[in-house]
């Protein structure tokens, strides 16, 4: 799971809403993956995502500023966690992160096709 | 250059059209006869296309020729029509390359087929032109009497009854072979020949390609064909940082097709199953694209997704005979409906039944929960989906008649979704239908 792929997801258990953002994110294994580095792509991203207590506007000219861009690029698509947790901050409710896929179904609903 | 062709099966130059044989007199020679018309008649026609094949072919291998404007050109262009086409295609795409030079589809009558159909005639048109002028350019015309081929037949409806398959091959064979003196070769030849005779036309043509303009490459295991994959995500109006959401990805399939064509969004796909997952892990390894693709194991129904946070889904709905659906549709909307930014795209691969599900819950207002989900109805001939195939088993060409004739259901509104377009599509054995929503942009909940 990418650390862009975290930033938008949000805890869908019931009666949480917005207080399920951001999910607490603990890593027992960590991959760093070499992706192409793609600008217009990581710039169009900036604005979509939320960060919390930073001030949501990006300082102005971030597109053009290559060093940012490479390091969001880092942050954003280079990191892997292959295996960990993620957790609901509202209610606690924990989900495994399994080879890069969290689990998070809810109910005990897995069909084997 | 043709192999860009992403939303259409398969490529064949066209030999022959003409009316279906008339089987009434069940005089065998006769027919036989008529059969052997088809080559014999008018051998100019015959060898006119094995060369333009030969030129085509050898224009993919040598890789020059149509710059790569006018491929782009000629690609965005596709890219507008497929969408059309495709449907209208169903098994094959039929090209005319006689002096006509017209672009033949089997198609509905809708206008707007038909200008795009006349557009990508002109485009077609140059193509071939510079293809013939390369030909008689080059240091003459290979030869064409030491040529291997096969032929492929396929019967239906009344001539079926008096010829089997074989022995319609056998007839063409032999007369092919006395006419232009060229080799069987069952094994491997070098071109092999399509006849289709049934009720409604007799065809005879050459396929472009060996393997069919719907195998991938880049996918190991495909769920849903990629042709009618790629055709949606076509509709679907991915922008660039688009983050783009299939909630019911099994192996992946949409996603593979759509990052492989618009690699500037950011993917996410959902499934509850473990070994769809794990088949979609692969898939995605082996294209090389698990940096665009992200994967969750998540319901559709309860989605880890602040509202109003994705901008564009596409999903291929379970039809209920291969893959269960666990809940129902008008939930699955819903989900849906909630997390779509307002402006968003939704497009669906639907059946007809769950067209049915929605259409009738609006109409007689009932709340949706008593609704419950469909199942087929008797009579209808719902087949599985088949896993694996993409597109190249041997289809049978649906009638023409019956897709000519039902109207598209009309589905109303969802919530704030509203319905785009709709078209008919065929899965081979079943139909389905791509449905594209927009999200309004209206206040409300």
């Amino acid at each position: 799971m990418k650390l862009l792929t975290h930033n938008f997801l949000s805890s869908h258990v019931k009666g949480v809403g917005p207080r399920g953002f951001p999910l607490r994110l603990q890593a027992s294994e960590v991959r760093i993956m070499p992706v192409e580095f793609n600008p217009d792509f990581v710039a169009r991203m900036i604005p979509k995502l939320s960060l919390g207590e930073v001030p949501t506007e990006p300082i102005q000219g971030y597109e053009q500023n290559e060093d940012f861009l490479r390091t969001m690029h880092h942050i954003l698509l280079e990191v892997e966690v292959m295996e960990g947790t993620l957790q609901c901050p509202e209610s606690g409710r924990v989900f495994p992160i399994t080879r890069g896929i969290p689990n998070m179904l809810l109910s005990d609903e897995q069909t084997e096709a | 250059m043709l192999k860009k062709l992403k939303s259409a099966e398969r490529l064949f130059l066209l030999i022959k059209k003409q009316f279906p044989f008339n089987v009434s007199s069940v005089n065998k020679g006769k027919i036989c006869n008529e059969m052997q018309r088809l080559i014999n008649d008018d051998p100019e026609s015959w060898l006119n296309t094995i060369s333009i094949w030969k030129n085509l072919l050898e224009l993919d291998a040598k890789k020059k020729r149509l710059s790569q404007r006018d491929a782009n050109l000629l690609k965005r262009k596709m890219g507008e029509n497929d969408t059309v086409i495709t449907k209208k295609l169903k098994a094959e795409q039929m090209q005319k390359t006689q002096e006509n030079r017209e672009y033949q589809l089997e198609k509905q009558a809708e206008e707007e087929t038909l200008a795009q159909g006349n557009f990508l005639t002109s485009r077609e048109k140059l193509q071939l032109e510079e293809c013939q002028n390369e030909a008689a350019e080059a240091a003459g015309t290979p030869s064409q009497n030491d040529l291997t081929f096969r032929v492929s037949c396929r019967c239906s409806g009344a001539v079926a009854k008096t010829f089997s398959a074989q022995e319609v091959g056998r007839i063409i064979g032999i007369a092919l072979m006395k006419q232009f003196g060229w080799k069987a070769d069952l094994r491997d030849p070098d071109v092999e020949i399509f006849i289709h005779l049934n009720d409604i036309y007799s065809v005879v043509g050459i396929p472009v390609f060996r393997a069919p303009l719907a195998s991938r490459a880049y996918i190991r295991t495909a769920g849903l064909r990629s042709t009618v994959a790629w055709a949606m995500a076509s509709v679907a109006e991915i922008k660039a940082g688009a983050l783009v959401l299939d909630p019911m990805c099994g192996l992946g399939t949409i996603l593979l097709e759509a990052a492989k064509e618009w690699p500037d969004a950011h993917y996410v796909g959902a499934d509850v199953s473990d070994a769809q997952l794990r088949g979609a892990r692969d898939n995605l390894k082996a294209a090389g694209l698990e940096d665009k693709i992200a994967l969750l194991q998540v319901s559709v129904v309860e989605l880890p997704l602040p509202s109003e946070s994705v901008d564009v889904i596409i999903s291929d709905i379970p039809f209920g005979k291969k893959f269960k659906l666990g809940k129902d549709i008008k939930s699955i909307l819903r989900e849906m409906e909630r997390v779509l930014h307002a402006g968003g795209t939704v497009v669906l691969l639907l059946s007809e039944a769950h067209c049915r599900s929605l259409t009738d819950g609006e109409e007689s207002s009932i709340p949706s929960n008593s609704e419950g989900r469909r199942t087929d109805e008797p009579g209808a001939e719902k087949c599985l989906i088949p896993e694996g195939e993409t597109g190249t088993s041997e289809t049978v060409p649906p009638s023409l008649e019956a897709s000519n004739q039902e109207c598209l259901p009309k589905i109303p509104p969802f919530g704030s979704l509203m319905p785009v377009e709709c078209y008919k599509v065929s899965l081979g054995k079943t139909d389905a239908f791509i449905y594209k929503y927009k999200k309004s942009h209206s206040s409300g909940l």
